[in-house]
């Protein structure tokens, strides 16, 4: 009896001393082996009296499931020890930078594209482009601007002959549009694109640039309705705070012509130096279609109206982004345009 | 425009309205005021009388004054020329404040200065309504001038405030006071008197005056001939407004003839009756010679231009310029009055090509309205009796006429609120209409307006609706949204594709960029892939930008040459445009790859820009675009060696059709545009938007498992790979069915271990099939048959 307990005692002590798995191991044979000394005193049972085998047998028994038990329990620490180790010594330093994707990043001249185009894809507006190369008579005829206005000498606008030139303004898109939808279609589109100007390039001034104009036609549109979509733009563009503010203009294609001020965004309307101090920023001109230019696209300008109004691209992102010259956007400088990685 | 609030209190009462709330109201209803300036700027100055005047011990330039400024006499240091004894001037006193700073008590070279005797430059007048003696020196006022007075700029009428308004082209009849204070009276809501002048010179007997035109250039020339005038200094009110004007005040007959244009729009010219040959006056085009100008420099006039003779000489060039002969000076006694209607746009012509913007030049181009030289010549007359003593006034001459007609526009309230979306009662309207002196009679619902002569802009309802709405306050329009049917709201396919190919490049790291159309003859030249034919402009600004662009590479490339410039090394860019030439427009995709593409060092993370990767790119593209890979070759480049390394570039084909090229820069193209190396690719964008696309359909997942095998070959150094892969590719049959579904290379090995003139291929294989498990036999005969086939075409041994 004393040597079983001393054996219980032994193995305990040494399971519990042991370091790693194979030692463990090890030790499990030399205990619980075939010829280990729980079995030796299973083998020893035979010589013991009849009586006495039963209870000799069931304490050799819960030795054995004992001692098992213990070897399974420090197994199981023992591993997790063990592993516990390994994944330590694969320890890396986390604070070296990641392998950061070079991300490409969009022109912000096309950024504000989209975020136009999107804006009026969703009220129903397709999106119609147009070459930049057009003919005259698009480009300033139809647009009610008169055979001797400036605009439309060879010397002020970029012409290739007498009939063509590099578009000036997107309009020449809209008289496109007008004239393949009359005289019974009702319109609303988009035409953005690439325009281009006599003009040398500065700070504020580039030969060529980006607008987009709107266009809608039907049977009663009104220039209340240009309030209305132009302020619901702003607040998407802006911020819902802003407000929208008409001031008479002129344009030879429509007729009541406006400039479109919006509450400044920087200052609230309070006066700051991006508004010049007056609480409002020139954003875009607009105006109900001229009845001129739906009579010669084939429109009856007695049932049939609508309004129009035009976007300079840069400007507007000089006024979101607060760029203060031009030529940025045309010298693709990278330290530039990776500025406009973010989501916005 | 100018104007200013002497100017406008001439016609009407404003004193109750500060010059900022005038501005504003005016700029609601259309006229944007740009700027409002004062006439002249100073604090703290008087009026002194130079005692005594002696030059500084110290300098040979400086004046040492006593000047009595009536309380006190100070000593003041003063540098200019003409300063003098016994002169009336401003002085600024100590502490006076001036656009160019403050004036403060000090000592110079060694004598005391208090306070500063000042020209009318230093108190920020105008440059312009000086005359050069002005400039130069101190301002002697007149001999009566206040010793004392407390206020010299309002003594001098230089402290006036001057509007700077804005016009749009639709209204330039406001380039004219008369109309601009009727218009500003409406929206003010103030009564306009006007001077009362019409039919002014309908007087004077029998006149030898005779006029006729040779050109329709000029279609309406008044003439008037008045023989005795006294030359002397103008009226201060004249002056005033002419210096609102920034017109400079020469003497009364001329500052009329200003004035007279400023205040009805009407350019007129006045010519000394005795500096010319006679009394006959004919305007004709079709000279070719050199002419003296009244500002004394020779013109060469050309056919076109609109010349006034008499007998058979120029003596002015209509609408721009009269002569030096027979301009108006001291000695001047009698005048020939010219108030006359000619083309804008050969005015304009000329006034460019001459680099002569005169007023009046500015006053034609803008447009005149038909009554303007009537009005001119009435006005003139008037003020030339009043200022000039006028006697010797001979009967108006008329060549030609104004050819106008009164217009009326009836319109109805319901149709204006129709237009604008508002709901304005008649008496509403009725009222913006009489405020514009539009003479509105009401009949039923129909309003009838008479619109004045000056207002040529006034042709519909719509220019109706306009007055309307900005008379009233467009705070009063309402907003509302379109009521139309509903539409769907879209881009095309070629739009979608152009925005997924945008977004892919800048997803590979690729940075998008926008640049110039117009290119010099030298990028034209150089066009990668471009279209034909290129175009250009008939005048174009500068060799830099002459043609519009076939090609988008070259643009591109001198992105790239910028950024490295700027030590940028990785320049990855891309562009997406139109390009343009005598076959039409087509849109193009170009990208330019250097450095790495994507980089970590520490990492040893790396993909180069190369060859491959620039090749890699494009292969994904098309996947996006849904271009299969069967339909795309790669040929080796013969067709744009110039621009491409013929042996690292390689033509795009889609069928049999080129739609791009993609490669490394020739070295020789590569160093004449600072772009060594780069990889770059031009690419026909709208050939890949036409490119059929290939549906997406679901094929089931194969249940069986795939096995992979690697395998390498020893092939001729020269033989493309992609024929190797092309080969296997048809031994892949098992039961019918193709199992080979992928090749992929993964080494290719020229070097050391194979001879010179070969190379070994390293590829993986990976079998599957659709319908059991591939057994190892199955796998052995295609591997077997694979072997065969290499040795057979292209001599290929198996390695290791």
């Amino acid at each position: 009896m004393n040597k079983l307990e001393q054996l219980r005692q032994e193995a305990v002590e040494k399971i519990t001393e042991v370091k790693n798995l194979n030692g463990l191991n090890d030790l499990r044979v030399l205990y619980l082996g075939k010829k280990g000394p729980v079995q030796e005193l299973m083998k020893a049972m035979k010589d013991l009296p009849k009586e006495e085998k039963p209870a000799f047998g069931q304490k050799v028994n819960e030795l054995k499931k004992e001692l098992s038990q213990f070897i399974e329990e420090r197994k199981e620490a023992l591993a997790k020890l063990e592993m516990e180790a390994k994944i330590e010594k694969e320890k890396i330093d986390i604070t070296l930078p990641g392998r950061v994707p070079e991300l490409g990043t969009m022109h912000p001249l096309n950024l504000v594209r989209q975020e136009l185009e999107d804006l009026f894809i969703g009220l129903g507006y397709q999106v119609i482009e147009g070459d930049d190369i057009v003919d005259d008579l698009y480009c300033f005829e139809r647009a009610n601007i008169p055979k001797d206005h400036p605009a439309r000498d060879m010397q002020d606008s970029l012409y290739i002959n007498p009939e063509r030139l590099l578009r000036t303004h997107t309009t020449a898109i809209q008289m496109v549009v007008l004239e393949q939808s009359a005289p019974d279609k009702a319109i609303k589109v988009v035409c953005p694109g690439k325009v281009y100007r006599r003009d040398d390039d500065d700070a504020t001034h580039s030969h060529q640039f980006m607008q987009m104009e709107g266009l809608v036609i039907g049977e009663h549109v009104t220039l209340a309705d240009l309030k209305g979509t132009l302020e619901f733009a702003a607040k998407k563009l802006f911020g819902d705070e802003r407000k929208v503010r008409f001031r008479p203009s002129f344009f030879p294609f429509t007729e009541p012509s406006v400039e479109v001020d919006v509450s400044c965004h920087i200052c609230g309307g309070k006066g700051c130096p991006t508004c010049k101090g007056t609480g409002w920023i020139e954003v875009l001109g607009a105006g109900e279609v001229h009845p001129n230019v739906l009579k010669m696209a084939g429109y009856d300008p007695e049932k049939w109206n609508g309004f129009a109004f035009g976007i300079g691209i840069e400007r507007m992102a000089m006024l979101k982004y607060g760029i203060d010259d031009i030529r940025h956007f045309y010298t693709n400088d990278k330290r530039f345009t990776s500025t406009f990685k973010r989501f916005e | 425009m100018r104007t200013s609030r002497k100017w406008l209190s001439q016609y009407m009462d404003i004193s109750d309205l500060s010059t900022q709330e005038i501005a504003d109201k005016i700029t609601a209803a259309g006229f944007e005021v740009e700027g409002i300036e004062c006439a002249s700027a100073g604090t703290n100055l008087t009026i002194g009388y130079v005692e005594t005047c002696e030059m500084h011990p110290d300098s040979d330039h400086l004046h040492c004054c006593t000047v009595n400024v009536g309380d006190e006499v100070l000593n003041i240091v003063c540098g200019a020329p003409n300063v003098a004894a016994g002169q009336k001037v401003i002085v600024a006193l100590n502490g006076a404040k001036l656009p160019g700073g403050e004036i403060k008590k000090g000592v110079i070279r060694g004598q005391e200065s208090n306070g500063m005797i000042c020209s009318l430059l230093e108190l920020g007048v105008d440059p312009k309504s000086l005359t050069d003696y002005q400039k130069a020196g101190i301002e002697e006022l007149p001999a009566d001038a206040p010793v004392g007075h407390k206020d010299p700029r309002a003594y001098l009428g230089l402290d006036d405030e001057i509007l700077e308004i804005g016009l749009t082209p639709n209204r330039n009849d406001c380039l004219s006071q008369f109309n601009l204070a009727l218009e500003i009276g409406a929206i003010l809501g103030k009564e306009v008197k006007l001077p009362e002048y019409a039919e002014a010179a309908n007087i004077g007997g029998e006149t030898t005056l005779k006029i006729s035109s040779e050109t329709p250039k000029c279609p309406q020339f008044i003439g008037k001939i008045v023989r005795n005038v006294t030359i002397k200094e103008s009226p201060k009110w004249m002056k005033e407004c002419l210096a609102a004007s920034g017109v400079k005040s020469i003497n009364n007959v001329v500052d009329i003839s200003n004035i007279v244009m400023l205040e009805t729009g009407q350019p007129m010219h006045f010519y000394d009756i005795d500096a010319i040959p006679n009394t006959e006056i004919t305007v004709k085009e079709g000279f070719s010679e050199g002419y003296t100008a009244l500002d004394g420099i020779e013109y060469q006039l050309l056919p076109e231009d609109i010349v006034i003779t008499n007998s058979g000489k120029p003596i002015g060039i209509g609408g721009i310029m009269g002569g030096d002969d027979s301009k108006i000076l001291d000695t001047t006694k009698g005048l020939i009055l010219e108030s006359a209607s000619f083309s804008h746009v050969q005015i304009r012509n000329t006034a460019r090509r001459l680099s002569l913007a005169t007023e009046a030049s500015v006053h034609y181009q803008k447009g005149i309205e038909p009554t303007a030289a009537q009005k001119a010549i009435d006005r003139a007359t008037q003020l030339l009796i009043e200022y000039a003593d006028a006697t010797g006034i001979e009967e108006t001459v008329k060549c030609g006429d104004n050819g106008y007609t009164p217009v009326t526009i009836d319109c109805t309230a319901d149709a204006i609120n129709f237009r604008l979306g508002t709901d304005f009662s008649q008496e509403e309207v009725v009222e913006v209409f009489a405020k514009l002196n539009f003479e509105p009679t009401v009949n039923g619902e129909i309003i009838t307006c008479h619109i004045p002569a000056h207002r040529t802009d006034m042709e519909g309802v719509h220019d109706l609706s306009e007055e309307v709405i900005r008379m009233i306050g467009y705070d009063r329009l309402p907003s509302t949204l379109p009521y139309m049917e509903m539409t769907e709201g879209k881009l095309n396919p070629a739009q979608r594709a152009t925005r997924v190919t945008r977004d892919f490049f800048i997803s590979q790291g690729l940075q998008d960029c926008i640049t110039y159309t117009l290119v010099s003859t030298e990028k034209m030249e150089n066009a990668v892939l471009g279209v034909k034919e290129a175009i250009q402009l008939a005048t174009p600004m500068s060799e830099e930008r002459r043609y519009i662009r076939t090609s988008i590479l070259p643009s591109l490339l001198d992105v790239v040459s910028y950024n490295h410039a700027r030590s940028i090394k990785d320049c990855n860019v891309f562009e997406l445009s139109d390009v343009a030439g005598t076959e039409g427009a087509k849109q193009h995709l170009a990208f330019v790859l250097s450095g790495s593409l994507q980089q970590t060092r520490w990492a040893g993370y790396n993909l180069p820009a190369d060859f491959y990767t620039a090749k890699g790119l494009i292969e994904a593209l098309f996947d996006k675009l849904g271009i299969v890979s069967q339909r795309v070759t790669y040929k080796e480049n013969t067709t744009d060696t110039v621009h491409f390394h013929p042996y690292r570039s390689a033509e795009i084909l889609i069928g049999k059709k080129i739609v791009g090229y993609v490669g490394q820069i020739h070295p020789q193209y590569g160093q004449a545009t600072d772009c060594k190396n780069v990889i770059m690719a031009e690419l026909d964008m709208s050939e890949l938007i036409d490119v059929k696309k290939s549906k997406i359909k679901f094929a089931p997942v194969s249940k069986y498992p795939s096995v992979s095998r690697d395998l390498a070959f020893v092939v001729d150094r020269n033989l493309p790979v992609a024929k190797i892969i092309e080969a296997m590719t048809r031994q892949g049959k098992v039961n019918k069915e193709n199992v080979i579904k992928n090749i992929e290379v993964f080494d290719v090995y020229q070097g050391e271990h194979v001879k010179h003139n070969e190379k070994s291929v390293a590829l993986a294989l990976t079998f599957q099939s659709d319908n059991h498990t591939l057994k190892d036999d199955e796998i052995n005969t295609v591997f077997q048959n694979i072997r065969t086939e290499l040795e057979k075409k292209f001599n290929a041994q198996l390695r290791g």
